[in-house]
């Protein structure tokens, strides 16, 4: 299709706005965290550092649990992310490719999951799990969090399987593979764009995830990323520069991670549909 | 299930620790809400310092965050994974003790007692219901804070009286300075500021000695009067301070003056970290009083641990911490902040050696001072109603205070709602 | 339901499905629907600090609270919190959208990066924006002030309109780019060669829009607008870290009212009645709402 110059304009005001919109904080948080105290709580706010230190890092990662509380969101994460991927693969396979009784129910129910306020099953889950040993605990993050992102995991392999033609799995089939040996070798590689992107939605799910980790989890070694940098906040002080430097710090990770994934994730929901 | 749980647990345990020698070993977990990084640090020395002399005992801290400690504790408590010693406040202890068995530490307080002289205010909210509940540890006071050379340069001196301090807080306001920083928002330090105005009014009493409510009366009407006043001068964002905002308003020199616990360490890595341009005053009066008083915390540990060994190991550990040497360095986990709560604590060498002490030491001094005119909301009068846990942990006087200040409703009928609001909590 | 039996024949699907589905649903009933049972079991009964026991109350927690005006203010704050959201980042998101849809340089970088908001836990979301709004050192206030839109900082918390519109902006941020992506996977699904017929029928950029991409979208918003209602519905941590349901209950949703009631207030019952009577209304209108989602549409 053809734009006019007029067209240009508006695409290129529009990227621009929206370049800012996303940027221009995290430019302010990332340059902020260099600056010196002074200048990060200015009543007149600089766009560009006028000062350099590295202090806040400093005292960050002499002073706090930072690295651990990031290892253990990393470590949380990928769990739920791969248990989700599992999960969700093999119920997928059986609402999108089996017939069985109640198969729409079942499937309505699933998606009535994020009906129930979190907060509600947050004590219940917290004696329950007291109950088995599982609190403080990476087990029951992981638990949880595969619970949260499920349902819409099984939502968007509905798309993929979608995509998929029937027709090569049958032809799988009348070459005589098994069920298994179809699902494994046929199914799972060209499904491969839909369970990145699963994956990487259960991650940053777990990743974001604040609520049950602040009560769920007691010792600060087992502590993930958000609840420890909550606790650095403080009650009764706020360090902006301490906490800009933790906000960089636990950015930037994902950042470089998403920078390897990101279009996987991006490409697993677009181009993963048949066009 | 919960055998098995158990079970399991205790393999595992049996594989990691199995190799080392079978020392009956008592272990103490402490959770405390003291969580800026280089306050656990210095705790953690403590400690460390601790079990090195005591072999027997292993003390550990779980630093927990104020936010979620009060849902965390009570259902800790219930599934029996509690800590042994928790750090808490006069009004949390309340409800701690609605949530389970406590044992009152009557005897021991009163053994420490003989050895450090507690100053009684400190231990007066958790003496109760014919128990101590809770030994103090640290007190801490609300002063009147402010940028020394901005009085000057405005010609003001420092307001002792309200109509003092609204003529200030008008004449200072200008250019983008905010006179005085006053919070508004639905939380504790809203509480503290607004308790803070009317023990200044003589309306410090939330309870009559029969445990009726007598939150609603004149006094307590013209202090939320007067915060309304005040309030106009405050910072456009106060609505959602907490005691981080106003600090960092003060140490900008956007904030002339707030009401705060301490700002000397936020001062001194942020603010100017000019000793000779920071003032601390107690909190204005209204004209008709004759002195101020302000609002004071006593912060105490609880004991939860019920195993009599665990118990007499938590109660060494608190001993320990209360040793002169070592109670200068746990108050100057953040130097400033903590007051003593016992009189040879207040001489600690350790304490007045610390180099932000020492660089701040009239102004520490002053606080000392406004401290022992301290109170503190629901527990003042001699009595302790347990109706005030409630009362206070949904800060139905900040709530109070914003349908005034924000909503605009008039002082009388806010009042007169957040009483009636009182009596359904305490239901 | 016209799809074609698999190889291995009809009669062993069932058995087949029962078997992948029993982990799935099996970790979904025991964390959902168990806790869900013993929250039920709270609401029928008087107990205050949680934890602790308390006696049979049948029905009354259900009474007070449903005759109580706070629960109303807050689902109506709810109400409020959900519409608005949805309204925000629907225009958000369906803008971007669209634009990446477009082809430009640089495009591909620009639907990777989108996201970037999404990515970043909601406690620092709450740092940043804590820092940016604040008159200490936060860029929003000179911001306004320089492109004219205020005159003086203005407090973005200072009311209960103010602090909603602010935390609806603020969630939205976090969450619009996330839609935008889904709403962007929607855009692709729509073949090619509809717009260039149109374009050729001389259709101008709006009639397109009207005709054919906003009608074949409506799948995709329908369970987006399905999803994002329950889960913005149930978002609490972004609201009570940034404003605890204040300024004077203005900003008081349903999720923020049960956690005061249960761990401040101490009224574990009510607090679970509450909950039960939200759960309720939710799962209504998820069903409702589903009931245009069922797999069936998936065969083709």
């Amino acid at each position: 299709m053809k734009r006019g110059p007029l067209g240009w304009l508006v695409l290129a005001l529009a990227v621009l706005a929206l370049v800012f919109l996303v940027l221009a904080p995290m430019w302010l948080v990332g340059t902020s965290s260099f600056k010196l105290p002074r200048e990060i709580i200015n009543r007149v706010p600089t766009w560009f550092p006028h000062s350099f230190t590295l202090q806040h890092y400093q005292k960050l990662l002499q002073t706090s649990a930072f690295p651990t509380y990031f290892l253990n969101s990393v470590l949380v994460a990928a769990s739920s992310a791969f248990v989700t991927v599992i999960l969700a693969l093999m119920a997928g396979y059986a609402f999108f490719r089996l017939e069985f009784r109640g198969r729409d129910m079942l499937y309505r129910l699933i998606m009535v999951a994020y009906a129930f306020p979190s907060i509600v099953i947050l004590i219940p889950i917290y004696l329950m799990f007291a109950k088995v040993g599982l609190i403080d605990t990476d087990l029951a993050l992981v638990l949880v969090n595969v619970t949260f992102a499920l349902p819409f995991s099984i939502w968007m392999m509905r798309t993929f399987f979608a995509s998929l033609p029937r027709e090569l799995e049958e032809a799988a089939a009348i070459d005589g593979a098994g069920r298994w040996k179809t699902v494994v070798h046929v199914l799972i590689p060209l499904l491969r764009p839909g369970i990145a992107a699963i994956a990487i939605f259960a991650f940053v799910a777990s990743w974001t995830e604040y609520l049950f980790a602040s009560v769920l989890i007691i010792s600060d070694a087992k502590r993930t990323l958000p609840v420890g940098l909550s606790g650095i906040i403080g009650q009764y002080q706020i360090d902006w520069g301490l906490l800009l430097a933790g906000a960089s710090l636990s950015v930037l990770p994902v950042v470089v991670f998403f920078a390897f994934v990101g279009r996987w994730f991006v490409a697993g929901l677009t181009e993963g549909a048949v066009k | 299930m919960r055998f098995k749980g158990q079970a399991l647990a205790g393999a595992f345990a049996l594989t990691v620790f199995g190799a080392l020698p079978a020392l009956a070993v008592t272990d103490v977990k402490i959770w405390h809400m003291e969580q800026p990084p280089h306050r656990v640090q210095r705790v953690q020395e403590l400690i460390d310092a601790f079990n090195a002399a005591n072999p027997d005992i292993k003390v550990s801290q779980e630093p927990q965050s104020w936010g979620e400690v009060y849902a965390k504790v009570p259902a800790a408590m219930a599934a029996g994974n509690a800590p042994d010693i928790l750090f808490a406040i006069p009004d949390f202890t309340t409800v701690i003790r609605k949530a389970g068995q406590l044992d009152s530490v009557a005897d021991f307080v009163k053994e420490l007692d003989g050895q450090h002289h507690f100053i009684p205010a400190t231990v007066e909210p958790y003496s109760y219901d014919g128990g101590v509940w809770a030994v103090p540890l640290y007190n801490m006071s609300l002063n009147f804070w402010y940028h020394k050379k901005m009085f000057a340069d405005a010609g003001i001196a420092v307001p002792t009286t309200w109509s003092e301090w609204k003529a200030a807080a008008e004449k200072l306001s200008k250019d983008g300075v905010v006179g005085v920083g006053l919070p508004a928002n639905k939380q504790l330090y809203t509480d503290q500021t607004t308790y803070a105005v009317m023990v200044n009014n003589g309306a410090s009493e939330l309870f009559n000695a029969d445990g009726t409510l007598r939150f609603d009366n004149p006094k307590t009407v013209e202090s939320y009067a007067f915060y309304k006043d005040l309030y106009k001068f405050s910072s456009p964002d106060a609505a959602n301070w907490t005691w981080g905002e106003a600090e960092a308003c003060f140490a900008s020199e956007t904030c002339a003056s707030i009401l705060q616990f301490s700002v000397i360490s936020t001062y001194d890595q942020q603010g100017g970290g000019d000793a000779a341009d920071l003032g601390v005053a107690a909190v204005p009066h209204a004209d008709g009083e004759k002195s101020s008083s302000t609002i004071a915390y006593s912060n105490a540990a609880i004991i939860l641990a019920k195993d009599a060994a665990k118990r007499d190991a938590a109660k060494k550990f608190i001993a320990f911490l209360l040793e002169p040497e070592n109670y200068g360095k746990f108050l100057n986990m953040e130097p400033g902040l903590f007051l003593p709560v016992t009189t040879d604590g207040a001489k600690s060498a350790t304490f007045w050696s610390d180099p932000l002490v020492v660089k701040y030491k009239p102004q520490v001094e002053q606080m000392i001072a406004n401290s022992h005119a301290g109170m503190l909301f629901g527990f003042t009068g001699g009595h302790v109603f347990p109706a005030i846990g409630p009362i206070s942990a949904q800060n139905i006087l900040a709530e109070t205070l914003q349908k005034v200040v924000i909503n605009g409703e008039d002082p009388a009928a806010a009042v007169k709602a957040g009483q009636a609001q009182m009596i359904e909590a305490t239901k | 339901m016209a799809s074609k039996p698999t190889s291995s024949g009809r009669g062993s699907d069932g058995r087949v499905a029962f078997l992948l589905l029993a982990l799935p649903l099996g970790l979904l009933a025991a964390t959902l629907i168990v806790p869900m049972i013993s929250a039920i079991n709270i609401s029928l009964r008087d107990i205050r600090v949680i934890g602790s026991d308390g006696p049979f109350a049948g029905l009354d927690n259900y009474a007070r609270v449903l005759t109580d005006g706070t629960f109303w203010h807050a689902l109506g704050i709810s109400v409020v919190w959900v519409v608005g959201n949805a309204v925000v980042q629907t225009i958000l998101a369906l803008t971007a959208a669209l634009v990446l849809n477009e082809k430009f340089p640089g495009v591909r970088v620009a639907r990777v990066w989108i996201i970037l908001t999404w990515i970043i836990p909601t406690v620092v979301v709450v740092i940043i924006w804590r820092w940016l709004l604040s008159p200490s050192g936060g860029m929003v206030n000179p911001l306004l002030i320089q492109l004219g839109i205020i005159d003086r900082p203005m407090g973005f918390f200072a009311s209960g309109p103010a602090a909603m519109t602010s935390l609806i902006l603020i969630n939205s941020w976090r969450w619009f780019p996330f839609v935008a992506i889904m709403l962007l996977a929607g855009l692709q699904r729509i073949p090619g060669d509809i717009y260039e017929a149109a374009a050729v029928d001389g259709a101008g950029a709006v009639a397109r829009f009207r005709a054919i991409t906003w009608p074949l979208l409506q799948p995709t918003l329908l369970v987006l607008t399905v999803m994002g209602t329950l889960l913005s519905f149930n978002v609490f941590d972004i609201i009570w870290l940034l404003t605890a349901g204040g300024p004077a209950g203005g900003t008081e949703t349903l999720p923020v009212l049960i956690y005061e009631t249960a761990f401040k207030a101490y009224r574990m019952g009510d607090a679970a009645a509450m909950s039960v009577v939200a759960s309720v209304l939710m799962i209504g209108l998820a069903l409702v709402l589903l009931d245009r989602l069922a797999p069936k549409e998936t065969g083709r």
